[in-house]
């Protein structure tokens, strides 16, 4: 990882009374990298997001978008000029047209690309004249991608993209998300689509009760995550494996499964000191990982 | 392009709201015709005074609709996170939101005293131009007090009928207790000439009252200012 990073925050924190939504969030998106944003529903995701544009004021803490600060007002409007950003169920008027919302939205941005809008217009299959109400949410959802792919801004965030599109949409969406990735735009996007993610992602943030959990690359975390189930002898006790990167243990009669974030040799080698009799590593796959992470917190 | 979609956001109450007033005020003129040839100058004078009080509670119930909307209500469509995507600052949204309104509002004062001079004069009941301007400034001047409130309960409350309904009570009640207590500070009094029309004759005698209508200006200038902070301070 290298550059500064696009979205930098510092102990970023919202309550709502005395519910905390984000709590003390350190949060590093990389340039030309793409970020997934997981966790569960209400897990805070959307609120950090609302947050890094200046939507919600953050409770303490703080942060920075494109080097802008983001709780300062006139910081974050100029940065909203460089960031695409793309809401949970893609809010859009609906009063105008198709048309019109677009002729509305590229007037803000000098990035606009009056070529690509037109392509994407006709991949989408979108009626110009056709009130945004009177859309399916998936073509609202088309609609809303378009007025962010359209731009070639410095960063592109979206809340679940993909929320409402058909496979094929789907699969549209994720050939734009490499595209911009591959043209350097950085990109911060949160999902609940786990094996979408693991096509496109780079770089994985898990997000958990408003606390970050996990903040890394990928290939980090697959070279790192490693289910490991042993069989011993006897029935083992779990109090040895109590190790530095152990997640989480289950066992049961002689055999036992550990799941470690890291230090999977010193599992094995303790195992294997303990005179296991079988001793199998699998790698794990993201959506593992992201279970068992929220499991245990 | 904020106009452009503060204008989609409003021009069908606004039209709506037109063709009322235009309506209702060409179909008065020409049932007054039907009445009052041929003595009708100060019975008509006393007509056109009865006009201005319904125009003004047509023109308030326009002008409060008209305020209501924007980003607090888009809060509870959604809408409001890809207005506050955008980059401008909430008072500039804020403010543009205002400026359309203003201006269907004057519309709305003009276009229907500006419908009652030309069907009288084509009716053969001539009225004298500065009592249409004078009661137009009345309309806006005073008028606007009562759509600066209308953004400020925008502004504060995000139902869509609860946000009407306060702003209609707090106009209902405002009138009522000004006319119970504050006779002399009453809006409604001021905006349908009540103070400056002369019994007898039943024109605007008076010079304008400029001193009333800056007061007006004033107290909207601070109800759309405490909007802006509203907005400014309000989480979305």
């Amino acid at each position: 990882m290298t550059g500064t990073p696009v979205i930098q925050t510092r102990d970023l924190t919202k309550s709502y009374g005395g519910v905390a939504a984000v709590r003390g969030l350190n949060l590093s998106v990389e340039p030309n990298r793409i970020t997934a944003f997981l966790g569960q529903n209400g897990a805070g995701k959307s609120t950090t997001i609302k947050m890094l544009l200046g939507m919600v004021r953050p409770s303490c803490g703080d942060g920075t978008v494109l080097g802008k600060r983001i709780t300062d007002a006139k910081e974050n409007c100029e940065m909203r000029r460089s960031v695409a950003y793309v809401a949970e169920n893609k809010p859009l008027y609906g009063y105008m047209t198709v048309e019109q919302t677009i002729r509305f939205a590229s007037s803000f941005y000098s990035d606009w690309r009056t070529n690509v809008a037109k392509k994407l217009l006709n991949e989408y299959k979108l009626p110009l004249q056709r009130k945004v109400k009177s859309l399916s949410k998936g073509m609202r959802t088309k609609l809303a991608l378009l007025l962010a792919f359209a731009r070639r801004p410095e960063l592109l965030i979206l809340d679940e993209p993909s929320e409402g599109l058909d496979p094929v949409g789907i699969e549209l969406l994720l050939q734009m998300l490499v595209a911009q990735a591959s043209q350097g735009v950085p990109i911060f996007f949160s999902s609940h689509q786990i094996a979408e993610v693991e096509r496109v992602a780079d770089d994985i943030c898990i997000l958990d009760n408003g606390r970050l959990l996990v903040n890394a690359s990928l290939d980090h975390l697959r070279e790192s995550y490693r289910r490991i189930d042993l069989v011993f002898p006897f029935a083992p006790p779990e109090y040895e494996f109590q190790i530095a990167g152990v997640e989480r243990i289950h066992s049961q009669g002689h055999e036992m499964r550990v799941f470690a974030s890291k230090n999977a040799e010193a599992v094995i080698e303790h195992a294997r000191d303990l005179n296991a009799v079988s001793v199998e590593v699998a790698p794990v796959a993201l959506r593992d990982i992201f279970l068992e992470t929220v499991k245990e917190n | 392009m904020l106009w452009y979609k503060a204008w989609l956001e409003t021009r069908s109450r606004f039209l709506t709201s037109l063709a009322t007033l235009t309506v209702f005020c060409a179909v008065f003129v020409h049932h007054a015709q039907g009445i009052l040839r041929p003595e009708w100058t100060p019975a008509y004078n006393r007509l056109l005074y009865i006009a201005q009080q319904y125009i003004v509670v047509l023109w308030i119930l326009a002008v409060v609709l008209l305020g209501m909307g924007g980003i607090v209500r888009e809060k509870a469509t959604g809408a409001s996170l890809l207005t506050l995507s955008l980059p401008v600052s909430r008072a500039l949204l804020l403010g543009v939101r205002v400026g359309v309104g203003v201006l269907e509002a004057i519309i709305l004062a003009v276009v229907p005293w500006t419908a009652i001079f030309l069907v009288s004069s084509h009716a053969g009941m001539p009225i004298l131009v500065s009592q249409v301007g004078f009661y137009v400034l009345l309309l806006v001047a005073g008028g606007l007090v009562y759509f600066a409130m209308a953004i400020l309960v925008s502004c504060l409350v995000e139902g869509e009928y609860t946000a009407p309904a306060m702003a209609f009570g707090v106009v209902f009640l405002t009138i009522i207790a000004f006319d119970a207590w504050l006779r002399p500070l009453n809006l409604w009094r001021l905006i349908t000439g009540d103070f400056y029309i002369d019994r007898h004759t039943y024109l605007l005698s008076a010079h304008f009252p400029w001193l009333g209508a800056l007061a007006c200006l004033f107290v909207s200038a601070v109800m759309l200012l405490v909007s802006v902070k509203v907005v400014q301070r309000r989480e979305f």
